[in-house]
């Protein structure tokens, strides 16, 4: 395929979370709304564009919000909603191209090239596009066409709500001249501040600067980073199923309450290697390397240590001995936020019977166990020890979570 | 709220979704005057149907077992 002739579309669900629950209810329409977990304390997961021009972030706490914008109305996250309709979304993309990369669950890339003689042109696609996910959700995408993925994720941003940018390869250097190099994707706050200290401030700039300076700075890197400002971008847009190969299972959570009590931290811990064993085993891997993670009451103060074994593991009870075995050696002596356990150093593992009664007998157990659960959902038989924690299962939405496969966890 | 089963009126359209036109609940009967928004969730292997209806007075969450064809409300929101 020749590089410099690719057509790829960026789509961006705007203020996602937010502007379905303004669909489900008319009453949130055109109003200050923010969405929260379904915690006591968890901050704004995403808002309006009625809220974020009264300065309502991402990320703030929910009192701080408030302050920023008191008429804002809190909305509890409702997850599931959010997981169909992306899910939904990403397969109307696919009657595109069979070429669509899931970003996150409100972001995808459809490299369009061999797609054009069919649909006319990409213009034509994202105007088809956002109105079938108007029809379909009510919902409003910004939506970018460029040369790469590079530019057609800027070209989204540029224009939101709603927004259509297309950036063709005759325009590259024009747009990207003034362009502030942290409009680029992959350009964080880090980098802009290194760029900045040299003198680096805009796209132009980045792409003129000297590349033997910048690989000075950043190693190998540096020359990535003149191609960013140059527009350049030779990433292909990988389907979900040809994307690199998962490399950890991991769950984590924010407690409702702070813990001390070591028999309450081990429920927890007990609850996500269950969650991690599962997922684990309904994929058919198993991990070596055992990960734990504590933070602690003060936020800023944390634990993370691995430990890797001698044979792969993906049962649950032998991932709880593991990260049991880890927290022993932390120091806990304040209260406990959060905790998380991931499984990595993985293999595709077929289930073999083991050979003594013993074992054989608990592979069996786990299996009916696994059964049950597919069948009626997940915690609907599960440790003695877990029946009385108040929230089982997984309640956030990683960046990681994608439509399918390993990746697609079921959240509450 | 927890989820309760409800008597409904529903019309079925062959190739569409079921669509939900009356609902009892503390037996008063309540028109749904719009469906705000649909969407699917499992459990286990049990598919459900949720739909997000208003009545204008209120918003309800009226939730289809396919399997078991029944209906239930899972929550409600009295607009102020």
């Amino acid at each position: 395929m020749n590089k410099e002739h690719r057509t790829v579309l960026h789509l961006d669900l705007n203020a996602f979370f937010a502007s379905v629950e303004q669909q489900a209810n008319p009453e949130l329409r055109d109003k200050a709304i923010a969405v929260v977990g379904g915690h006591g304390r968890t901050v704004i997961t995403t808002s309006s564009y009625e809220a974020r021009a009264k300065g309502v972030k991402t990320g703030m706490a929910k009192w701080e919000a408030l302050r920023c914008c008191p008429e804002l109305i809190i909305v509890v996250g409702d997850n599931r909603k959010y997981t169909y309709t992306s899910t939904q979304i990403m397969n109307m993309m696919s009657d595109y191209t069979p070429l669509v990369e899931v970003y996150s669950i409100d972001e995808a890339w459809l490299d369009l090239t061999h797609s054009l003689n069919l649909f006319g042109n990409a213009e034509r696609i994202a105007y088809l596009l956002k109105a079938r996910i108007f029809q379909s959700f009510g919902l409003k995408c910004s939506i970018g066409i460029a040369p790469n993925k590079l530019l057609a994720k800027l070209a989204s941003d540029l224009k939101k709500p709603d927004g259509l940018t297309i950036i063709k390869p005759e325009d590259v250097s024009r747009v990207l001249e003034r362009m502030p190099i942290q409009e680029l994707c992959g350009v964080g706050k880090k980098m802009q501040r290194h760029l900045n200290m040299m003198s680096i401030y805009t796209c132009g700039e980045l792409g003129r600067a000297d590349e033997a300076r910048l690989t000075r700075k950043f190693g190998i890197l540096g020359k990535v980073y003149k191609a960013m400002g140059q527009g350049i971008d030779h990433s292909p847009v990988v389907q979900a199923e040809e994307t690199d190969e998962v490399k950890s299972v991991g769950h984590s959570m924010t407690l409702r309450r702070d813990v001390s009590a070591r028999e309450d931290i081990l429920k927890y811990l007990l609850q996500l290697s269950e969650m991690v064993g599962r997922r684990a085993r309904r994929y058919g891997v198993a991990g070596k390397t055992v990960h734990l993670y504590v933070r602690f009451a003060d936020y800023f103060s944390s634990f993370g240590k691995q430990n890797t074994l001698s044979n792969y593991i993906n049962q649950s009870d032998e991932i709880y001995k593991a990260v049991v075995n880890i927290l022993d050696l932390a120091d806990v002596s304040q209260p406990v936020r959060m905790l998380g356990v991931t499984l990595s150093n993985l293999q595709y593992h077929s289930l073999q019977m083991p050979l003594f009664e013993d074992e054989r007998r608990k592979a069996k157990m786990v299996l009916a166990m696994d059964a049950v659960n597919n069948k009626h959902g997940e915690f609907a038989v599960t440790f003695g020890s877990l029946l009385k924690n108040e929230e089982k299962g997984s309640h956030v939405i990683s960046p990681a979570w994608r439509p399918e496969g390993i990746r697609n966890i079921d959240v509450q | 709220m927890s989820a309760q089963p409800v008597r409904i009126a529903v019309v079925y359209h062959p190739g569409k979704r079921p669509k939900p036109i009356w609902f009892e609940l503390n037996n008063r009967q309540h028109h749904v005057k719009e469906t705000t928004y649909f969407w699917r969730d499992k459990a286990g292997d049990k598919r459900l149907l949720h739909y997000a209806v208003t009545t204008g007075e209120a918003l309800f969450e009226l939730v289809f077992d396919p399997a078991t064809e029944s209906w239930t409300i899972e929550s409600q929101q009295i607009d102020e």
